[in-house]
């Protein structure tokens, strides 16, 4: 789970992590509040999950009020629907630096890296100057060591007093790390102000979702979702991302799913939806369809090939699914794996034609979804 | 022959009284495999399908030669049943347990190097040496998916890896061993070291790698072939090709982040070193006939 910068930011402050002073409005009309409160100049900034904010214009930079009310005025009246804007104080940088700490899962580790080249896009930094980016490798057992992260803030070339106060805060970003079963913790930009104090000018935060059973400080929201069939599915643990092609997808694995995703594709049909209701899901197909049917599709498409995920009982969930639900849309089946005799025989007993190759039941979809 | 498992290999099963692990203790049996006890705490005693139960890995070491731990056991007690295995002195565990947490898994990966052990999973259906032995939850009985022959197939998926191996098998080939390494962003085991094993393996005669977006296990086996590590031939079928950026599809492993593990740059890498990808399931089978491997 992705947390917003800004809880990302109250988990660093708890920390001993220094953050810009700030205050999170919900509406326009709460502005004027803020930029009292916060000063000009400030940094408003849209709270959204995608990356790229800063070009995308999602996070501006604004001198004076006047600027500072158009800009959120326009976030807030943005197609993303922007929930919360964060009206945040401009600190006077002397430099950026990044920091980050993840897992390394070949030398089965945890990864803390730091580079002096913050503030600027990572990804690009790695492949064009990956020198530049220091990593130290941390056994999970003892947790990050502090001569670990001194030696690589004195790396760094930095004033002595700085260098100082930057361990503390890559010591600190491990307590977060640990104690929120990240994948992901990430500032960049580190600011090193003018008065060489050091603040976290972002924050991300990702949290292993096979940790959530005992993360439960961070609870997704409803507001979180593009649409109700993603929070719907998000609520029954099932996979889904919602599309605006024309073909539903209700699949057995995530591998499967992705591969008849790529195999539509191949075939000049488009996606309404990603559904993969295989693993602990797979008596779930009346949910499943619920959820599809919420997607505006013309086609769903139900391919499995399932072990412990038994094709009888896949079979007799759908046919129970298209009774109750009455889908008023085609519906491709292609059930397989065990006892999969049995499941064509229920699909039959229902009316269905069941298809037992995956690549003619894409076939059809496509051609159903283009109204041949 | 075969890899990591056959008729031989003396397996324990922990977690052996409960409902997967008793139903699949059943049929790994019946496919042949030679498990010689079960652990879970409290029902020393019993017996399942036959099979003797104890208390504790230590009480079944001391009354069996084992040679692999299966482990049915759910998601966080993973981590304490692989190190009682481990502490044992058990050098091959499967685990099919999905949803470990990531930190617990590292710690899993770290403390099987440290022993000299593999262990395969989590997140997986496990490993099958088709007519001979299985440590997982494979229906072995679907003759189009689990025929034996001569292609070692290494997987990160469940569903697919039916979905491919028919299709092998449809081309006439049938499979030495499966190995699910899983669908996790840190598995037990990678592709590339699996890859030695096979190479030393006589009756494997190429290797199909079913693999997808995210990561970089598909660059690490065609570093393999680039070192000579691997010489045989290796057909890979990677699924995501079309696959939005930034967006996870179903595995958690299965993302493309840091501008790596798009499934471009995993043909890229592959091709370079003489491997061949399959753009379909069912081009597996027909690239295995181009490339002259023999169907027995």
């Amino acid at each position: 789970m992705k947390l917003y910068e800004y809880q990302a930011k109250e988990v660093f402050k708890e920390e001993g992590i220094s953050i810009p002073n700030s205050v999170l409005i919900q509406d326009y009309d709460q502005l004027e509040d803020a930029l009292n409160k916060v000063g000009v100049p400030c940094v408003v900034k849209s709270q959204v999950l995608s990356g790229g904010r800063g070009k995308a214009g999602l996070v501006v930079f604004t001198p004076t009020k006047e600027l500072a009310k158009l800009e959120v005025k326009r976030l807030f009246d943005h197609e993303l629907n922007i929930k919360n804007i964060m009206i945040e104080e401009a600190v006077n940088i002397k430099q950026e630096i990044y920091v980050a700490i993840t897992v390394d899962p070949v030398l089965a580790t945890g990864l803390l890296m730091v580079s002096i080249e913050g503030g600027v896009d990572i990804e690009t930094l790695a492949v064009e100057n990956p020198e530049k980016i220091i990593k130290e490798p941390i056994d999970l057992r003892y947790g990050l060591m502090p001569f670990q992260a001194t030696k690589i803030a004195f790396d760094l070339g930095l004033p002595n007093e700085v260098a100082k106060e930057l361990r503390n805060v890559i010591l600190k970003l491990y307590k977060v790390f640990k104690k929120y079963d990240s994948e992901l913790v990430e500032i960049n930009p580190l600011f090193i102000t003018t008065d060489n104090t050091i603040i976290a000018g972002d924050g991300k935060l990702m949290i292993d979702d096979n940790s959530m059973f005992r993360q439960s400080r961070f609870e997704k929201q409803e507001d979180d979702y593009k649409t109700e069939a993603e929070y719907d599915a998000s609520l029954e643990g099932i996979p889904f991302i919602q599309f605006d092609g024309d073909i539903g997808l209700m699949c057995a694995g995530a591998g499967l799913t992705t591969t008849v995703y790529d195999l539509i594709h191949y075939e000049g049909g488009t996606i309404a939806n990603y559904l993969e209701f295989g693993g602990p899901n797979y008596k779930k197909a009346l949910k499943s369809m619920e959820i599809c049917l919420k997607v505006p599709s013309k086609v769903i498409l139900i391919v499995t090939f399932g072990t412990i995920a038994r094709a009888d009982v896949m079979a007799e969930g759908i046919v129970d699914a298209i009774k109750r639900l009455k889908p008023d849309r085609p519906i491709v089946t292609c059930i397989r794996g065990t006892n999969e005799q049995e499941a064509v025989k229920i699909l039959k007993s229902a009316g269905l034609e069941p298809l037992f190759d995956t690549e003619e039941a894409v076939r059809k979809a496509v051609a159903l979804a283009k109204g041949v | 022959m075969s890899i990591f498992i056959d008729k031989s290999t003396k397996v324990c099963v922990q977690g052996i009284t409960g409902k997967e692990g008793s139903f699949w203790t059943k049929h790994m049996i019946d496919l042949g495999t030679n498990v010689v006890c079960g652990v879970t705490p409290g029902r020393e005693g019993q017996e399942i399908e036959g099979i003797k139960v104890y208390n504790s890995m230590k009480k079944a070491c001391d009354n069996h030669e084992i040679d692999a731990s299966m482990l049915f056991v759910p998601p966080k007690l993973t981590k304490d049943a692989v190190m009682e295995a481990l502490h044992s002195g058990i050098k091959k565990i499967v685990t099919i347990a999905d949803g470990i947490p990531l930190h617990e898994m590292v710690l899993i990966r770290q403390a099987a190097k440290e022993h000299g052990a593999i262990v395969v999973g989590g997140n997986t259906s496990g490993v099958i040496s088709p007519k001979l032995a299985m440590m997982g939850s494979f229906p072995h009985w679907i003759e189009r998916v689990y025929k034996k022959g001569n292609i070692g197939v290494m997987t990160r998926s469940g569903s697919l890896t039916n979905e491919v191996t028919a299709m092998i098998v449809e081309a006439g080939y049938g499979v030495s061993t499966l190995i699910g390494i899983g669908g996790d962003p840190v598995p037990g085991t990678r592709f590339a070291e699996f890859l030695p094993l096979f190479e030393k393996d006589e009756e494997t005669k190429a290797v199909v790698i079913i693999g997808e977006l995210g990561g970089i296990m598909e660059e690490e086996a065609a570093e393999a072939i680039a070192n000579g590590t691997f010489t045989k031939p290796l057909v890979a079928f990677l699924g995501g090709r079309t696959a939005p950026k930034g967006q996870k599809m179903g595995h958690a492993g299965a993302i493309v982040t840091g501008g790596k593990g798009s499934v471009e740059d995993k043909i890229k890498a592959l091709n370079a070193v003489g491997a061949l990808v399959a753009e379909r399931p069912r081009m597996v089978g027909k690239l295995l006939e181009e490339l002259g491997i023999p169907k027995e």
